[in-house]
């Protein structure tokens, strides 16, 4: 049996920046998650680094949380970021009075902002809506999450401790006192359980964080809050752009990589799971986009996609609440939620001693989190090591600089042919980076290696790459290179098809939905992707979202 | 202003052959078009019928027919001398077919291991259809740093699956073929084209040749790069030289065989006297009641205005580009605005995109009487002068049927028929 001190539940950014955070102050650490490291909310957001200003109204706490923590994620990991900068901009439908406060509220809450003239508005960003009558420049820029929760995850490994994929805590093993011993996990892949004995269990799952805490028989009544975004084919703006208002729906286009995301809608949901983008979310993003960008509604989407919140309710209190309480909590909107975090410790709450949840919070301040919570940890087990997390970079390629957006292509003219050659020509993934990628993780999954390359994530969808990319996966199982919980290459393209489907089909018209066709035609009508026999096994790590 | 008997627009395999047959039957024909056509992402060969359990084509159609709707319950007593008169035009142009309606449909085997049912192929893909004789095994042999054809992965998957009275076993090999090294992003077009080069190719042949196992006897299947203007040469050497039968894979677009297919059918319609007009979409319709008069594209300068008596409408389906899916959920028919059959938005991707069954929306489409011209929902007809053909008509699901090109020649060739037959019309009573 594995023997650690602490077991951290969840592999998004707060789960993988605990694991750092306690690894580095010595203590012996695994981190487990139920699927992809980043495969639930972490690498479902608008892929946002807040300056805070979106919170200086409605969350000053918030708000400098963020601008503090933006100043460090400058500092300690610049290159999972592009320094876009960004813009909070009063649109004619934006009220009088969140403009004129808007710059005081910065202040007061330690956000720097600069006001902008229109002119050099228009010039840097001319699709911007031309009567937009205030600007103020932030320090917004673009963080990429999988590419962070590496860096944490390998800064962890330095420290000696590890983390696991497809691992579902399935049970908690406590002592007589109702204190932590241990959890069993479940392989998602194989079936296979294993324990794992530890003094301390640190609830992470974010929107699932209520289903952890049931398992270790603590009561958390989280509030998920459904947020749909859209994947616009091209960058429309160099610069984030934000609405001079309270948080609302198609308030923000962040460009990433060679796209922009516009987001975000807010969505009380039962179930975190439950992440469909409906129809009339994606009508609420374009309209609300054409305030920004007018016609933004008439260019290509590419895709849509929903994350969920962990948003929870501060005033909520555990097992003691009573019914008519919890009905209360349960009808409230939850973008009326604070976004502030919050480290629970179950020991007194509910009777568990050595379980801490982490809820609330967001990408931007995932660090802060994951101090907040460690030194929590660290007391609760007589450690008296600082964080150093603010201050040691994580570790980063050499070389690395912040993203921009001809670097892939210069490393590829750098590289020249040869295995240089593109798998995906939409992203510029490279033979030679995805047999890196299946090098450090060889059981991977073609949607696990589009989170560490960003293979298929580009205008065609994975209409050309699928297929590439699972003759590599075959080679590969063919050398004996592929672990056996790695799914069979056939189960892997298909699930990598249907993904990709899932998040086109709610944007499925026009040049998009005509794509679709032209990848049936070739999936169907050339390849026969129809008559693939089946992998070996029935479960596939792909049918895990 | 020029006019034409007729202007078809779209430049498929339904608009080149409707345009080629009315060339020949006498028409003035003007083909428009926005861009190229499906044809660029198709296999190359014909598909006629292949519904589930059919043996031919011929055996397919009957089944296809007596669904209500289908094309091919109009169009069946049309398909045989289409296709008779299309693979006649195809051989005359250096591009040999092999199969007919009658030939049985045979499992091909995909770049990615996977099989589906072929009849009617370019020679070059014939071999690949011939029963398999005892001991005879599949070589699937690939060109080093060719993206898009993966033997290794399609020789697994075809060694894993059941292939009833297939290969007796099956490997893969890969060439390294000379001077291409320095070249980034291989394709199959550039591939194609060194193969058309005579001295390069005796050096690649020789490539191939060495890359065969010597344990045959072997049939080999190679991606589908051998020659693009000179193919035929390129795959009579091919195929003497390997010593082996030799037959070429389609693979991920742009489809060589595809390309062939429709430099053929172009230059065809160039010498019977279409002209063509690639590169622009139609902008603008005139009309006198339910009859078309005119129809404009717009062009750098101007819009170019064509008056017609006829149109034959080909633009394709939704992966043509002929019908758009809107954002409110309508359908839309881009030329003429013409009423669609068409599922609900909420049941458009209903079934599964990459299964045997295709989705909704696959059989939308355009309806039409027995003379293939656009009828409203209650039967009536909305244009008069107009004629439906291709991927743009409703009640089929092609991909799923495997039906798509015999509806395209057969729907084509009826619409020529009808348009032709009634001029011939109108001239004898005017004669006599």
């Amino acid at each position: 049996m594995t023997d650690v001190d602490v077991v951290v539940v969840g592999g998004g950014a707060t789960g993988s920046g605990i694991l750092r955070d306690l690894a580095m102050r010595g203590l012996r650490v695994l981190l487990v998650e139920r699927a992809d490291f980043g495969s639930g909310t972490s690498g479902r957001y608008h892929g946002l680094l807040h300056s805070g200003g979106r919170y200086v109204v409605s969350d000053p706490v918030s708000a400098r949380d963020c601008a503090r923590e933006n100043a460090v994620l400058q500092r300690i990991a610049p290159h999972c970021l592009e320094l876009t900068g960004g813009y909070f901009v009063a649109t004619p439908d934006d009220p009088d009075d969140y403009v004129s406060g808007f710059p005081a509220a910065c202040a007061d809450a330690g956000v720097r902002t600069d006001e902008v003239p229109l002119r050099e508005l228009f010039a840097a960003e001319p699709l911007l809506n031309r009567r937009i009558r205030a600007a103020y420049a932030v320090r917004d820029a673009s963080m990429e999450p999988w590419e962070l929760i590496d860096a944490n995850r390998a800064s962890a490994r330095e420290h000696g401790s590890d983390a696991w994929r497809y691992q579902a805590l399935v049970g908690v093993e406590r002592g007589p006192e109702g204190s932590v011993r241990g959890v069993r996990l479940e392989d998602r892949r194989t079936g296979e359980q294993r324990a794992v004995s530890c003094q301390v269990i640190v609830n992470a799952a974010g929107a699932w964080a209520g289903q952890v805490a049931a398992l270790a028989g603590a009561t958390l009544r989280m509030s998920p809050g459904k947020g749909s975004m859209l994947i616009m084919n091209r960058r429309l703006t160099s610069a984030v752009v934000n609405r001079l208002a309270r948080p609302g729906d198609g308030d923000i286009i962040v460009p990433v990589h060679t796209v922009s995301i516009l987001g975000t809608t807010d969505v009380s949901v039962e179930d975190p799971d439950e992440v469909e983008v409906t129809a009339g979310e994606v009508d609420a993003l374009l309209a609300d986009g054409d305030r920004l960008v007018p016609g933004l509604s008439s260019a290509r989407v590419l895709r849509s996609y929903a994350g969920c919140r962990p948003l929870y309710k501060a005033s909520e209190m555990g097992a003691r609440d009573t019914e008519a309480q919890r009905a209360e909590a349960q009808h409230a909107e939850s973008r009326e939620i604070s976004r502030a975090h919050h480290v629970i410790d179950h020991g007194a709450r509910d009777g568990v001693p050595g379980l801490f949840s982490i809820v609330g919070g967001k990408l931007t301040t995932y660090r802060l989190m994951a101090e907040q919570t460690s030194d929590r940890v660290c007391a609760s087990l007589g450690i008296e090591a600082p964080c150093r997390t603010a201050d040691e970079p994580l570790p980063a390629p050499p070389g690395a600089r912040p993203y921009w957006l001809g670097g892939r292509l210069a490393a590829v003219e750098a590289d020249g042919g040869g295995d240089a050659d593109l798998v995906c020509e939409c992203e510029i993934v490279t033979g030679s980076l995805l047999r890196h990628a299946l090098d450090e993780r060889p059981d991977s999954s073609l949607d696990d290696l589009r989170r560490s390359t960003r293979l298929g994530m580009g205008p065609c969808q994975g209409a050309f790459c699928t297929c590439r990319a699972a003759a590599l996966l075959a080679e590969r199982a063919d050398a004996g290179q592929r672990p056996p919980e790695a799914p069979e290459p056939n189960d892997s393209l298909r699930a990598f098809l249907a993904e990709r489907l899932r998040g086109a089909a709610p944007i499925a018209w026009g040049d998009q939905l005509m794509e679709l066709w032209l990848e049936a035609g070739v999936y169907r009508g050339t390849m026969a992707v129809e008559t693939l026999p089946a992998g070996k096994r029935t479960a596939s790590t792909d049918a895990i979202s | 202003m020029p006019s034409a008997d007729v202007v078809v627009i779209g430049a498929g395999l339904a608009g080149l052959t409707a345009a080629i047959e009315l060339a020949e039957r006498g028409a003035t024909v003007q083909l428009v078009a926005k861009g190229m056509a499906a044809t660029h992402w198709a296999h190359g060969g014909i598909d006629v019928a292949a519904p589930v359990g059919a043996r031919s084509p011929a055996n397919g159609v009957s089944r296809l027919r007596a669904r209500a709707g289908h094309p091919y319950a109009i169009l069946e007593p049309d398909l045989g001398a289409a296709l008779a008169g299309t693979l006649a035009c195809l051989a005359d142009g250096g591009l040999a077919y092999r199969g007919d309606l009658r030939a049985p449909l045979r499992p091909f085997p995909t770049p990615i291991g996977g099989l589906r049912p072929a009849a009617i192929v370019p020679a070059g893909q014939a071999p690949a259809l011939e029963p398999w004789a005892p001991g005879e095994g599949l070589l699937l042999l690939g060109i080093e740093r060719f993206r898009d054809f993966w033997p290794q992965y399609a020789a697994r998957n075809l060694a894993r699956r059941a292939w009833a009275r297939g290969p007796s076993r099956i490997a893969s090999a890969v060439a390294a073929l000379p001077g291409i090294g320095g070249l980034h992003n291989l394709n199959s077009l550039v591939l194609a084209r060194r193969f058309d080069d005579p001295s390069w190719r005796a050096e690649a042949i020789a490539a191939l040749r060495a890359a065969i196992p010597g344990d045959g006897p072997w049939r080999v299947g190679v991606p589908a790069v051998l020659g693009m203007e000179r193919h035929a040469e390129v795959l009579a050497e091919v195929t003497e030289a390997i010593a082996h039968p030799v037959f070429e894979i389609p693979t991920l677009p742009p489809s060589i065989p595809g390309l062939r297919l429709f430099d053929v059918l172009r230059a065809r319609a160039g010498a019977v006297g279409v002209r063509t007009q690639v590169g622009f979409e139609v902008a603008e319709v005139e009309r006198d009641g339910d009859t078309v008069t005119a129809i404009a594209t717009r062009t750098a300068a101007r819009p170019l205005r064509i008056m017609a008596r006829d149109v034959v409408l080909a633009t394709g389906g939704i992966g043509g580009g002929g019908l758009r899916g809107r954002r409110d959920g309508s359908l839309e028919e881009r030329v003429f605005g013409l009423p669609l059959a068409a599922p609900a938005r909420a049941e458009w991707l209903r079934g599964d995109l990459y299964g045997a069954n295709g989705v909704a929306l696959e059989s939308a489409g355009i309806r039409v009487d027995d003379e293939l011209r656009p009828i409203g929902p209650r039967g009536e007809v909305v244009l008069r002068n107009v004629r439906v053909a291709g991927s743009a008509l409703a009640g089929m699901r092609y991909l799923v049927e495997r039906c798509g090109d015999g509806v395209a020649l057969a729907s084509a060739y009826r619409a020529a028929r009808l348009i032709a037959g009634a001029a011939d019309a109108a001239r004898t009573a005017v004669a006599s």
